[in-house]
């Protein structure tokens, strides 16, 4: 029996199912708590099943859209602005590493300074690229771009530099070209490390693709969350797109991490 | 048996010296005259800091010596390294994770730009060669440390080298899977005439493989003595249970200077 029970709690799953049952366990009492304080408790902790309902009902609450289709239309601009950040920022975060480790020179001029990308917040310097690219949309995928930018590059080049001295020596024995290491070893080694990166990065940019839409209407998740919150129409969108986001963040992560299994073989023994 | 073969590498006044931490000068290895002849074995032993790997270092083009110069064939190691006639295998079998065993052997062919047919047989016939048929698409980390050993000699010997370099390559290993691989060593090495130079701070170990044992000892770095290991090939594991072999190691034992080996 006990035997049995150890089987049971070794599974993966079953941990997995623990968190959300005590998650929901924890956020049902404390609406509960938040209830019985404030006359309003759908502002601050609605319950759960309140939120599902908004999602289930047909009622329009936005341009003769429903919650559920205001929150989809919606997280298509972001999601996708945000994926063409993504992209884009990882191209770059990875040429950016190969270039650092090309070049000392560049990486000593760079590498310190690269940091100072993550310390601006992200609606400091929002209103200087909108200044620079004068388009709205443009500038929102140039700042996921911006933020997918340097985990990719820090992680690449950290995995460039991971590359131990024996394998350059054996390189060196084999009189390899600089072209050779780079693509038969450095490269290959720090894909791993790349692939950390992205999974550091994806979340980023859907967040930060959120959080820029609310500079400027013409929609966007980060619009609509904003209007909700403003009580421009059913404050449990706000709620579906907190679940929403949460969601595409973890969808995002494990697509990455398949993609990863998938061009790594290595790894799966 | 050296005195009417070819001499392969000739090391004259050969010294390394580097400066440490305080940008004071270390001497590494001073002064080493060597001759080695083609497809001799050849031992290079002694204790950590002796400068021994330094010495292999130099001579596979991996390190510049500071004094002194080596020649190979008549040429620099640099020349003969570029005419990619070495193999060199290090302590750490140092195979590529992402590769297959096969495709890890056919990497030095591939730098090489030798065709995929060519190499896919040579690959196979290497595996064969160390035992590890079975094994061509398994993955390095799915190997045992002995087995990703017998990849990393396979690697070696697949680019038909000249010269092999091997740096205590069964240092890492238990006694029984090292002794296995004396054997298979000793047999491949008959089987392809390579001459070998092999780091090693195990004397029974150089005893065993080895023509000749160059003893090295350090403060600083130099060679204190070349011993001859006239032990008749081929050699099986019983040659270890000898009193010529005991006698060859307590010779070889005697001959470091400054003591004995800690």
């Amino acid at each position: 029996m006990i035997r049995k029970l150890d089987k049971i709690t070794n599974k993966k799953w079953f941990s997995s199912l623990l968190w959300v049952l005590l998650l929901v366990i924890a956020w049902e009492v404390g609406a509960y708590v938040v209830a019985g304080a404030k006359r309003t408790p759908e502002n601050i902790l609605p319950h759960l099943w309140q939120i599902i309902g908004a999602a289930a009902t047909g009622k329009k609450v936005a341009g003769g859209m429903t919650a559920l289709q205001a929150v989809f239309d919606s997280a298509r601009a972001t999601l996708f602005r945000a994926l063409l950040g993504f992209f884009f920022g990882a191209v770059s975060g990875f040429a950016f590493a190969l270039l650092m480790k090309l070049s000392g020179v560049v990486e000593k001029l760079l590498f310190p300074y690269l940091m100072l990308i993550q310390l601006i917040p992200v609606l400091g310097i929002a209103p200087i690229i909108l200044a620079i690219t004068g388009d709205i949309n443009v500038s929102r995928v140039v700042i996921a771009a911006i933020l997918s930018f340097y985990p990719v590059a820090t992680n690449t080049l950290a995995g460039f530099k991971a590359v131990e001295k024996e394998k350059y020596d054996l390189m060196h024995i084999c009189a390899a070209k600089t072209r050779m290491i780079y693509t038969k070893v450095l490269i290959p080694s720090a894909i791993p490390y790349f692939f950390t990166g992205l999974k550091i990065a994806a979340p980023m940019a859907v967040t930060a693709s959120i959080l820029v839409d609310t500079l400027q209407g013409d929609g966007g998740l980060g619009c609509l969350l904003s209007q909700s919150l403003k009580h421009a129409m059913s404050i449990y969108v706000f709620w579906l797109i907190v679940f929403f986001s949460a969601f595409i963040g973890i969808i995002v992560s494990k697509v990455i991490g398949w993609i990863e299994y998938s061009v790594s073989p290595w790894r799966r023994c | 048996m050296s005195k009417e073969r070819e001499i392969e590498i000739i090391t004259r006044n050969l010294g390394v010296t580097f400066k440490d931490d305080q940008d004071k000068d270390v001497v590494a290895l001073t002064n080493v005259n060597l001759e080695i002849c083609k497809g001799e074995f050849i031992a290079l032993l002694g204790p950590s800091g002796c400068g021994k790997t330094t010495l292999l270092r130099c001579m596979a083009d991996l390190q510049k010596p500071t004094e002194g110069d080596v020649h190979i064939q008549g040429m620099t190691p640099k020349e003969v390294r570029l005419q990619q006639k070495f193999g060199f295998v290090f302590q750490q079998p140092v195979l590529f994770d992402w590769r297959t065993v096969k495709k890890n052997i056919e990497l030095p062919m591939e730098i090489m730009g030798r065709s995929k047919g060519e190499r896919s047989d040579r690959a196979d016939e290497m595996l064969e060669m160390v035992g590890l048929k079975e094994f061509a698409n398994h993955y390095p980390k799915q190997l045992s440390g002995g087995m990703q050993q017998r990849a990393n000699i396979a690697r070696a010997f697949g680019l038909d080298p000249d010269i092999l370099f091997m740096d205590e390559p069964f240092s890492a290993l238990d006694e029984f899977t090292k002794e296995k691989l004396h054997e298979d060593l000793l047999r491949i090495w008959r089987a392809t005439n390579k001459t070998i130079l092999f780091v090693t701070h195990n004397i029974q170990e150089g005893v065993f493989l080895s023509d000749r044992i160059c003893v090295l000892s350090p403060h600083p770095g130099r060679l204190s003595a070349i011993v001859d290991i006239d032990i008749e090939r081929p050699r099986s594991l019983e040659v270890k249970d000898s009193v010529h072999f005991t006698e060859l190691v307590a010779k070889v034992r005697n001959s470091f200077e400054g003591g004995s080996i800690a």
